[in-house]
This record gives structure tokens, sequence and C-alpha cells, in this order.
């Protein structure tokens, strides 16, 4: 599980996450909606321990983030997945994605890249798996980035608003692959702007407005009568239906 | 006065045996103002505040004094308070000692440009600091780093004309004798222009060439 109390989180003067309570269990899909500059990817590298919290705490399955020596444990659970892909320029997909297993869990090399390619397969990369970075186009790129937070087997897989960097069409390869994870039970923390898809794989949404979570309701009674209810969502929604 | 090469013959073993050492401690050179350098890059861009203070002291001292003031000072001045070293030690380690003044400040450019985001991906997939320093900063780095490093090395080339003056008869040392024993300045002189212009002009057609093959997958927008 990982459970989040009272975080809060600034940048010099700008408070970016004011009290922020969310629990995501095994098995969940959690979608974090919100407008831009409402606190979402600075929610997720708070999980991941790239930002550092001004208060409250975060635990992934009971270690906690702010701990340097729990913080390893901590990202061994969590994958990441980020927006502008962070691929290792000088690496080949296939070394890209047995690089942590390689390091962090000591799996021999060549078991890692067997099933890292095994990976790259089922993403469709199986014909790209030995190019490198600049020779993949922006959704092969995301695949592999997929790939790569997956070789860790993490418990919980956080997604970094990991579409917006694509046009349409690679977007969508991106996200069936992610639909296919939700199937298969893989726990998600999906901070998007892909509204209809968080609808549609998503078991929970959070909304963030001005850095507090303003919602956090199972998917179909957020986009109900009962999410309507609270203003903010209501304009949100109507605003990014009409986009 | 008639320019006569043949007159040379007989004296090149002799400046050959002054390449050779010319060789010797510029590859030597390389290689310690290459070390020193990734340490000192490293340290220079380490969180930590006294590591960074240090290598930027060591770059300052360097960078803003003659190498022929360090090398005398290495040669003349230390055996003053006991410490003796041989004119080749001496012309390699301060070649190096120099030359590590701006590879550090190379490298420390080359690890500033890398992406941040490549980095924070390296930490949350939980690899330690040291295995992502040589895994993904060192060598994406260095790539980016080799013709400035290259141009580096061929001044450190033409430096080390300057070990002469310390009693070390590398090529130009050599050429000097020869030019003394000779009374054939001009064309001793000019065999040495040659020579190092043909040594520091492959030196940077084998750096074009490393670079090209350490970037062969760079090109950006290739599908």
């Amino acid at each position: 599980m990982i459970s989040i109390t009272g975080l809060r989180k600034s940048f010099g003067a700008a408070t970016v996450l004011n009290g922020i309570d969310l629990e995501i269990r095994q098995g969940e899909v959690v979608s974090v909606l919100g407008s831009s500059g409402s606190g979402k990817s600075t929610l997720i590298r708070c999980i991941n321990g790239l930002e550092k919290i001004d208060a409250g705490k975060i635990t992934v399955d009971g270690f906690d983030v702010s701990k340097p020596r729990e913080l390893s444990e901590a990202r061994k659970r969590s994958g990441t997945v980020f927006q502008l892909f962070n691929l290792y320029p000088h690496m080949t997909a296939v070394q890209n994605v047995a690089l942590a297993p390689i390091e962090v869990l000591k799996v021999p090399r060549k078991q890692a890249e067997a099933e890292a390619r095994e990976l790259l397969h089922s993403v469709g990369l199986t014909e790209r798996a030995d190019a490198y970075p600049s020779q993949l186009s922006g959704g092969q790129r995301q695949r592999v980035g997929i790939c790569r937070a997956l070789a860790m087997k993490p418990s919980y897989l956080l997604l970094d608003e990991v579409t917006s960097a694509l046009d349409p069409e690679m977007t969508s390869e991106v996200l069936s692959i992610l639909a296919a994870l939700a199937k298969t039970g893989t726990t998600m923390v999906f901070v998007t702007h892909e509204i209809e898809f968080a609808r549609s794989i998503s078991s929970r949404i959070a909304f963030l407005d001005k850095g507090q979570l303003i919602a956090d309701l199972p998917t179909e009674e957020f986009f109900s009568a009962t999410g309507m209810a609270l203003p903010r969502v209501a304009q949100f929604l109507s605003k990014m239906r009409k986009d | 006065m008639k320019f006569d090469l043949s007159i040379l013959a007989k004296h090149i073993p002799f400046l050959l045996e002054g390449a050779w050492l010319t060789l010797q401690a510029c590859a030597l050179a390389v290689i310690g103002s290459l070390v020193l350098g990734l340490v000192v890059g490293a340290m220079r861009t380490s969180a930590s505040p006294l590591l960074n203070r240090l290598a930027a002291i060591y770059i300052d001292i360097f960078r803003n004094i003659p190498f022929i003031v360090q090398l005398f000072f290495f040669y003349y001045g230390l055996p003053e308070i006991g410490i003796y070293i041989d004119a080749f030690t001496t012309g390699v380690v301060a070649l190096s000692i120099a030359g590590g003044a701006f590879t550090s400040d190379v490298i420390r450019s080359g690890i500033l440009a890398i992406d941040p985001g490549v980095i924070e991906a390296a930490q949350v997939s939980g690899l330690r600091k040291i295995t992502i320093f040589r895994k993904i900063i060192l060598p994406i780095a260095l790539r980016a780093s080799v013709r400035p490093l290259g141009s580096v090395f061929i001044n450190l080339i033409l430096t080390s004309s300057i070990l002469s003056t310390i009693t070390l008869n590398e090529l130009t040392g050599s050429a000097k004798i020869v030019a003394s024993n000779t009374f054939r300045p001009f064309e001793v002189y000019f065999v040495l222009l040659v020579a190092y212009a043909a040594l520091t002009y492959s030196v940077s057609i084998l750096i074009g060439m490393l670079h090209r093959y350490l970037n062969r997958h760079q090109e950006e927008g290739a599908v």
C-alpha cells in the first residue's frame, strides 16, 4: 500500500501540495486529475523520492520515502514512467530495460536481457529491441520507458503524464498497453490529462486543485452526480470535454 | 644559404629517440590528465561543498599559472625541500596536473549538460550513486566531451615541448642539440615544425573518428 498523510510541499513561496491524504492499495488503478499546476506531477515525484517533502509522511509498503535508508526499499517497489521518457541515450532499448535488474536485483546479464526482450516483445517492439532511443519514435520510446519500469517487477507503477509528449496516434499505442496492464491487475497511479481514458481504466479518481485533494471517489461516482456536485470538478470536466 | 635536409640524415636516429620520448610523455600525460579530469570533474559537480570548493581551487590555480612556472617549481623548487623527482616523471606529472585542470572543466560541462530527467530515471530505478555515475553520467558526459577533450590533448602535446627546459631531450630538446651541433637551425626547426604538425594533425583525425564512432547512434530524428 502507498500511504500518504498530511503531505505538504512548497517550492520557495509557492505551496504546491497543501495537506494531501491518499491511500493506494494493491490492485487499484488510481487516476490523478486536475488542471496544470495543481500539483499532480509533484505528487508522483514525492512518492518516488525525487522531491523532498516538507511535512507529512509517505510510505510505500511501510517504507518511509523521506528516510534515506528506506527510500531505496521504497523505490524497489515502485516503477516510474516519465512524460519525456528519460531513456538512457547511450544504451539500446534492451540495455535500458535490463540495467536496473542487473545492477539492483543482481539478475545475471543474459537472463536480464532475455527478460527485457520478452517485455519489449509484449509491447510490440521485438524488431526494435537493439535500437537506440534516438532511432525510435516517441511512442516507441515511451513503450521502452514502460518496459524499463516493469522490468523491476514493481508493486506500483507511477505514470507521470506519460502521453503528454505524444501525438494522438502514439498516445493510443501507449494507452492500449496501459489498458492491458490495468487488466492484469497492475497497481497504477496515473497522472494524466486523458480524462476518458482515465475513466475507462481507473477504479478511483483523485482530483487535485491548488495543491489540495478535493475529491477521492470511485470512478463512476466521480463522473456522476457526486463529482458534479463539486463546482471545481464540474468546471474542469466541462472544460476538458470542450477541448 | 642552401636548404639541404640531407645533412640531417645522420641525426635522424637521435631525433627519433626524442620523438619517442615526446610520444611516451604525451601518452602518459593524456592518461594522467584524463583520470585527474574525471576525478576533479566529478568533485566539481558533486553535492559536497567541500569537494566542490577543492576542485574549483585546483582548476583556478593551475589554469592561471604559466606552465613553465609550474614546471620549474616542480623540477627546481621541490628539491629545495628534499623532494627529488627525475625530469621525465616531473614532466609527465606536471603535464598531467596542468592538463587535468582543463580536462576537468570539459568533463564538468559534459556532466552538467546531461538531461536531469535521465539521471532521475536512474535514481528512481534504485541504482546506487556510484552505479549511476559509472553507467549513466560518465559515458554520456565522455561522449559529449570527445572533441573538446581532443583540443586539450593537442594543447598538451604542444606544451610538452616546454619539457625541454628541464633537461629532458624530447623532440624539441633533441632538435635544439642537433641545431647547435650542425649549425643548421633552419633545416632542423623546419623538420621539428613538420613533426609537431603531423603529430597533432593525426591526433585530431583520431579524435574525430572516435567522436563519430562513440556518437554513431545520436543522430536526432532517425526513426
